[in-house]
C-alpha cells in the first residue's frame, strides 16, 4: 500500500516541482516563524523556574499613591523578626555595582557585583562547586564569586581561602557558585558588608527608600496579612508622625496625602509579571513583546496553511478520477483519507526540517535583534515542535482529505464533476482571509515605519553631537561628605581644569544623569498644595549650554550670581505645569525637609529619557547647591571639534589615565550614539515588521497566485465555450478577474478593523505618537489591489489564449 | 446469481425529476453471459452502475448472491464490490500516475493480499493478457487495445464472481475491438458471469442472452444464436 502512494505522491511533485517547492517552503516560513516565537517564549518563561523557592521568595513593592517603587526602608526588617508568617527577610539592592577585581596582579572590572545581607543564597540556591551557600557570605570579609570570575581568576587552582581586592576592600574568596541558569538576580560577586554599613545608618530612617527588601514567607496564603503589617508600619512610623507635624488628624493627613500600600510578589511573577520595571537587576521581560511575536508568527503559520489547504483541495480536482477509479477498485473511505493524510504528513515532516534549517541559520541575526542568546535545544522545545508538527498535519491535511474522500465515484468517473457548493465557497472565504491577514500586515509596517520615523527625527531639546560621555569613577570620601567637603565636586573641576587646557576640547560638563537613561535621583519639590516627584539636574556651569538646551524664560546659572550655587535653580516646562505655577521667576519652592529654592528660569522640557517616554519634571540646581548629589556623578561631558576628533580623544585619554583615573580603563561614548540606543528597540520593531510583511505578502500571492490558476483551469471549457460564442479577450479578462477584486475587498474590509485597533494599542506605548491617518490603509488597499490584478490578469490572459477545439472535444 | 425485482431510479434535482429505472425485472444465473442493448437515455448505464453497487435505488430489490443490495450502507457495498465484482469502461480508467503494474496491482492492495502472493498474480494475469511486456510502462504509452487489456486484466486478477463491461470496445477501433470481445468470449467459455452494456450489435451477439431497453424499461429479452464454428473432436 504505501509503495503505491508513494509512487503517485513521487509523480504528482515531479510533475509539479514549482507549486510544490513554494508549498513546501511557505510552510517551512510559516513553521520557522513559530519555532522562533516559541524560543523567545521558552527562554522568556525560563527565568527563575529552576528555583525552588520562587513561590516562597517576595519583594516588596511599595505604592504611593499611583507610584510603585521596588525600594524600601530600613527599619522594617526589625519588626519583621518575630512575625509568625515570615520565615526570614534579606535586604539588598536592585541594582548591579561594578567595581575593580584584583587577584595576583590580574586586574578586572566586574559589573556585576551584587550587595546584600547574607541570605541571599538561601532565597537563590544556585548550586555550589566550592564551598556552600550557608557560609560562602557569612560574614563581612567574606566574597562569593560566580563560576565564571572563579575560572578567570584562579583558573583550576582552589580559591577557597585566598584572599583578593575588589573595590577598596580585602575580602577572602569563601564560595564559587554555578550561575549558568536564567535566574532575576544573577550576580558575578556577592558581598556584604556594604547593605550591613547602610542598613546599620537607616534603622531609623522611614523616608530614604533605598533599599530592596525580599521577605521569604512560611505561608504563602498568610500574604495579605504581612502586607497590611507593612502598611501599618508605615502608617505608625511616617503618617501618624506627619499628621502630628501638621497639626491635623490622621484621617485628614491620609486625605491629603494619601498612604502607602504594599505588595508582596513573589519571585516567580519577576520576569514576565512584575508590577515594576527596575525591580530586578537582569530587568523584566517585555511581555507585551512576547505576545505580539507569538501573535504574529501563528498568524503566519495560518496564512501558510490556508495556502497549502487551498492548493491541496484545489489540486484534489485533478485527483479526482484517480480516487473514483480507486474507490471502485474497493478502497473505503478510510483508505482515502489516509493516503492524502500520509502525503501531508510527508510534506510537512520536510517543511520541518527546512524550518529548522532556516532557524538555525537566521538565529544569529534573530538573537541580535532580541539582544539574546536563543539556542535550539531542550526537550520541552522537542515537544512543542512535535505538536506544531501534529497541528499543521491536522489542520492543513485532514480537510483536504475529508473533502476528497467525498468525491462521488460516479460522478468523478463521468467527468461531470461538479464541485460541490461548499467546497467553493470554504475555499474562496479562505482567500479572503488570506487578504485580511496581507492588510493587516501592510497597515501595520506603515504604521509602525510612520511612527518609528517620526520619533527618529522628533526634536529631543538638546543637541548631542560631537560630545562625549566619559565613565567618571569619583573617589568617594564617606567622612569628608559628612563634613559637606564636597570632595567629588573638587576633584572635577580639576579634571575639568586639565582637560579644557586639551587641544580640540572646547567644553567640559557634568550631572548627575546621563543622556538616554535618565537622572540618578528625585526628590520631592512643593509649591503651595503640588508636588512632584522632580528629577534632580546638578549641574556645572555652563553644562545646559553646551548640550544646547534652551530656554523658554529666565536665564541660565552663572558664576555672576553668588546665589546661583546657594540657592537658586532652574525647572523645566514640565514641572511648571505639574506644580501649577503661572510665573514661576522669582517664586520658591521647598523640598520635603523643608529647604526652600527660587526659581530663575523655566527650561525648554528635552528628552532625558527615549524620546517614547513623557518628560519628567526636572529641577535644575549647581552641584555645590546640594553636594550629596555629586555622589550621583557618574561621566563626564566632553564637546570636542569636529576636525580631528582621533587625535583629541587620544589626548584626553592620555591625560585621564595618567591625572584622573589610573586604575579604570578609560570608556567613553558619544552622547548622540548612546542616545539613539535606548530606542533601538522600536527600530528593531520596524524592521522586523517590514520583514514580516514582505514575507506575508508573498505568501498571500503565491496563494492567490495558484488558487486563481487552479480554478480558472477548471473554468477552460466554459471559456472555450464562450469564445466560439464571439466573445472578446478583454471581455473574458473582466469576467475572470471579477471576483478576486470582490474578494480583495472584503479582505481588506475585514482586516482594517482589527489592524486599527491593535495600532493604537501598540501607539499608547509613546508618550510622543502620531495619530492613525487615512494614508496607511489607502496604501494597503491599494497595493494588494494591485497586485491581486497583476496576478490574475496576468493568468487570465494566459488562459484566453486557449485552443477553443482542445476543450471542446470532450464526450 | 443475480435477483432483480422491481428495481427503480429516479433522479431528483431541483425542477425536475427523471425516471432513469423504472421497475425493471431480470434474472442472471451463474455462467451467464448477458447483454444490454438501447439507444442514449434507455437507463442501461444506470442498471450497470446499480449492479456493480456503484448507485443506489430508489426502490425494489437486487439480490447478489442472495443477498440483498439495496439499503446497505456505503462500507458494505464497497466491501462487497471489491470482493465479488470486477469493472471494465469504455474510457479504461486507467490512473495514469502509475505504471501498468500498479495499476493491475491496486484491487489486491485494497484487498489485503500479502505482497508476495500479489507479485505472482499480476505477472500471471499480465502473461495470460499478452501484456507482460508493458508492465513497466504507463498507460499513456499503450495502444487503446493494450489498455483495454490492462482495464480486463485489473477486472480480472480478484476472481471476480461477476464482470461488469460497460461499453468495452466504445473507444477501440475495429480490430482491438474484436481482440476485446474474443477475450470476453474466452472468459465466459471458462466459466465466467458477464454482463455488458453496448451499443453495438455486433458485440452483443457475443452473449448468450440480449436485454433490450428503452427509456428505463425492458424492452425484450432475445437468446443469441452465434454463429460458431465448433470443432467436434472425439
Amino acid at each position: 500500500m504505501l509503495k503505491n502512494w508513494t509512487n503517485i505522491f513521487l509523480y504528482h511533485i515531479k510533475n509539479n516541482k514549482l507549486f510544490t517547492a513554494l508549498n513546501i517552503l511557505g510552510l517551512s516560513i510559516g513553521i520557522a516563524g513559530l519555532v522562533f516565537a516559541t524560543l523567545y517564549w521558552n527562554e522568556e518563561h525560563s527565568y527563575d523556574e529552576w528555583n525552588p523557592e520562587k513561590d516562597n521568595v517576595h519583594m516588596v513593592i511599595n505604592s504611593f499613591n499611583t507610584v510603585k517603587w521596588p525600594y524600601t526602608v530600613g527599619p522594617i526588617g526589625q519588626y519583621l523578626e518575630n512575625d509568625p508568617n515570615v520565615e526570614s527577610y534579606n535586604y539588598c539592592y536592585n541594582w548591579y555595582d561594578s567595581d575593580l577585581f584584583t587577584y595576583n596582579g590580574k586586574k578586572q572590572k566586574i559589573a556585576k557585583a551584587f550587595h546584600t545581607q547574607n541570605k541571599f543564597f538561601d532565597y537563590f540556591p544556585f548550586p555550589f562547586i566550592f564551598g556552600s551557600g550557608k557560609n560562602a557570605i557569612k560574614d563581612d570579609s567574606s566574597i562569593a564569586i560566580s563560576e565564571r570570575i572563579y575560572k578567570a581568576f584562579f583558573g583550576n587552582e582552589n580559591p577557597i581561602g585566598k584572599q583578593i581586592k575588589f573595590g577598596n576592600n580585602f575580602y577572602t574568596v569563601r564560595g564559587v557558585y554555578k550561575n549558568d541558569l536564567k535566574s532575576s538576580f544573577a550576580p558575578d560577586v556577592v558581598v556584604t558588608n556594604n547593605v550591613k554599613k547602610s542598613l546599620a545608618q537607616s534603622l531609623d530612617l522611614w523616608e530614604t527608600f533605598n533599599f530592596c527588601l525580599l521577605i521569604k514567607l512560611k505561608d504563602n496564603s498568610k500574604k495579605e496579612l504581612v502586607e497590611k503589617k507593612i502598611e501599618r508600619l508605615f502608617i505608625e512610623h511616617v503618617i501618624k508622625v506627619e499628621a502630628k507635624e501638621a497639626n491635623i488628624s490622621l484621617e485628614q493627613e491620609i486625605k491629603e496625602n494619601g498612604i502607602v500600600t504594599i505588595n508582596l510578589e513573589p519571585l516567580k511573577n519577576a520576569r514576565l509579571n512584575s508590577l515594576v520595571k527596575e525591580g530586578y537587576p537582569e530587568g523584566v521581560g517585555n511581555y507585551q513583546y512576547l505576545i505580539i511575536m507569538l501573535g504574529l508568527s501563528i498568524l503566519i503559520l495560518i496564512l501558510s496553511i490556508i495556502n497549502y489547504v487551498n492548493l491541496a483541495t484545489a489540486n484534489a480536482i485533478k485527483r479526482a478520477k484517480e480516487v473514483g477509479v480507486r474507490k471502485v477498485l474497493g478502497a473505503s473511505k478510510r483508505n482515502i483519507i489516509f493516503q492524502f493524510i500520509s502525503e501531508t504528513i510527508v510534506i510537512v515532516f520536510f517543511s520541518i526540517f527546512l524550518a529548522l534549517a532556516i532557524v538555525e541559520i537566521s538565529l544569529p541575526y534573530y538573537n541580535e535583534f532580541l539582544d539574546k542568546d536563543l539556542k535550539i535545544y531542550g526537550s520541552q522545545f522537542y515537544l512543542q515542535l512535535s505538536f506544531i508538527f501534529g497541528l499543521v498535519v491536522f489542520l492543513g491535511g485532514f480537510f483536504p482529505a475529508l473533502y476528497i474522500s467525498n468525491f462521488e465515484t460516479l460522478k468523478v468517473l463521468k467527468g461531470n464533476f461538479n464541485r460541490s457548493r461548499t467546497g467553493i465557497w470554504l475555499r474562496n472565504s479562505m482567500l479572503v482571509f488570506q487578504f485580511a491577514i496581507a492588510v493587516f500586515f501592510i497597515i501595520g509596517s506603515a504604521i509602525v515605519y510612520q511612527q518609528v520615523t517620526y520619533l527618529s527625527n522628533k526634536d529631543l531639546g538638546f543637541k548631542g553631537e560631537q560630545i562625549i560621555e566619559i565613565d567618571y569613577l569619583k573617589k568617594i570620601d564617606p567622612q569628608a561628605e559628612k563634613e559637606n567637603k564636597n570632595i567629588v565636586f573638587q576633584n572635577y573641576m580639576i579634571a575639568k581644569e586639565g582637560l579644557n587646557k586639551i587641544k580640540g576640547v572646547s567644553q567640559v560638563g557634568t550631572g548627575p544623569f546621563s543622556f538616554g537613561q535618565g537622572a540618578r535621583s528625585s526628590s520631592n519639590y512643593q509649591f503651595h498644595d503640588a508636588n512632584i516627584q522632580g528629577k534632580n539636574m546638578a549641574v556645572d556651569f555652563g553644562m545646559m549650554e553646551m548640550m544646547k538646551i534652551r530656554l523658554k524664560e529666565g536665564r541660565y546659572l552663572s558664576e555672576k550670581y553668588a546665589s546661583d550655587t546657594i540657592n537658586n535653580v532652574m525647572i523645566n516646562e514640565t514641572a511648571m505645569k505639574l506644580l501649577g505655577m503661572k510665573e514661576p521667576i522669582g517664586k520658591e519652592i521647598s523640598t520635603g525637609n523643608g529647604v526652600k529654592f527660587k526659581i530663575i528660569s523655566v527650561v525648554k522640557d528635552f528628552n532625558l529619557y527615549g524620546p517614547q517616554e513623557k518628560i519628567a519634571p526636572m529641577v535644575f540646581m549647581h552641584l555645590k547647591t546640594i553636594p550629596w548629589m555629586g555622589q550621583n556623578v557618574n561621566s563626564i561631558y566632553v564637546k570636542v571639534n569636529a576636525d580631528n576628533i582621533e587625535k583629541t580623544i587620544s589626548d584626553i585619554e592620555k591625560f585621564w589615565t595618567t591625572k584622573v583615573d589610573t586604575e579604570y580603563p578609560f570608556s567613553y561614548d558619544f552622547v548622540d550614539k548612546k542616545y539613539a540606543r535606548s530606542f533601538k528597540e522600536y527600530v528593531k520593531q520596524k524592521n522586523l515588521f517590514s520583514l514580516l510583511n514582505v514575507i506575508v505578502v508573498l505568501i498571500a500571492i503565491f496563494g492567490l497566485f495558484a488558487l486563481a490558476s487552479f480554478s480558472m483551469e477548471r473554468r477552460l471549457r466554459e471559456i472555450a465555450i464562450r469564445k466560439t460564442l464571439g466573445a472578446e479577450t478583454n471581455i473574458l479578462l473582466k469576467e475572470l478577474s471579477k471576483q478576486y477584486v470582490i474578494f480583495c475587498s472584503i479582505g481588506f474590509v475585514i482586516g482594517v478593523v482589527p489592524a486599527y485597533f491593535l495600532l493604537q494599542k501598540w501607539l499608547e506605548n509613546f508618550a510622543y505618537r502620531i495619530d492613525i491617518q487615512i494614508f496607511p490603509f489607502a496604501i494597503a488597499f491599494v497595493s494588494l489591489l494591485f497586485l491581486t490584478l497583476i496576478i490574475v490578469l496576468a493568468k487570465a490572459y494566459q488562459v484566453t489564449k486557449i485552443d477553443v477545439l482542445k476543450y471542446l472535444k470532450y464526450e | 446469481m443475480i435477483k432483480i425485482k422491481n428495481l427503480s431510479r429516479v433522479f431528483r434535482t431541483e425542477e425536475v425529476e427523471t425516471m432513469a429505472l423504472s421497475e425493471i425485472s431480470l434474472t442472471i444465473k451463474q455462467g451467464d453471459f448477458v447483454s444490454i442493448m438501447g439507444p442514449s437515455g434507455s437507463g442501461k448505464s444506470t442498471l450497470l452502475n446499480i449492479v456493480g453497487l456503484l448507485d443506489s435505488a430508489s426502490g425494489g430489490s437486487y439480490q447478489l448472491l442472495n443477498q440483498e443490495m439495496i439499503g446497505l450502507k456505503e462500507k458494505e457495498k464497497s466491501k462487497a464490490r471489491k470482493e465479488n465484482i470486477g469493472f471494465i469502461f469504455q474510457n479504461f480508467n486507467l490512473i495514469d500516475e502509475l505504471s501498468v503494474y500498479d495499476n493491475i496491482e491496486l484491487p489486491l492492495i485494497y484487498n489485503k493480499v500479502p505482497s508476495s502472493e500479489r507479485k505472482k498474480k499480476v505477472e500471471e494475469i499480465a502473461d495470460k493478457l499478452g501484456i507482460s511486456h508493458r508492465l513497466k510502462h504507463y498507460p499513456q504509452q499503450l495502444s487503446g487495445g493494450q489498455q483495454q487489456r490492462v482495464a480486463v486484466a485489473r477486472a480480472l486478477i480478484n476472481d471476480p464472481k461477476i464482470i461488469l463491461a460497460d461499453e468495452p470496445t466504445g473507444n477501440l477501433d475495429s480490430k482491438n475491438g474484436n481482440e476485446v470481445m474474443e477475450l470476453l468470449t474466452d472468459l465466459h467459455s471458462n466459466g465466467a458471469t458477464i454482463l455488458m452494456v453496448t451499443h453495438s450489435d455486433y458485440d452483443a451477439s457475443f452473449s448468450q442472452r440480449t436485454i433490450h431497453m428503452k427509456d428505463g424499461m425492458v424492452l425484450s429479452e432475445k437468446t443469441n444464436s452465434r454463429n460458431v464454428d465448433v470443432l467436434i473432436s472425439q
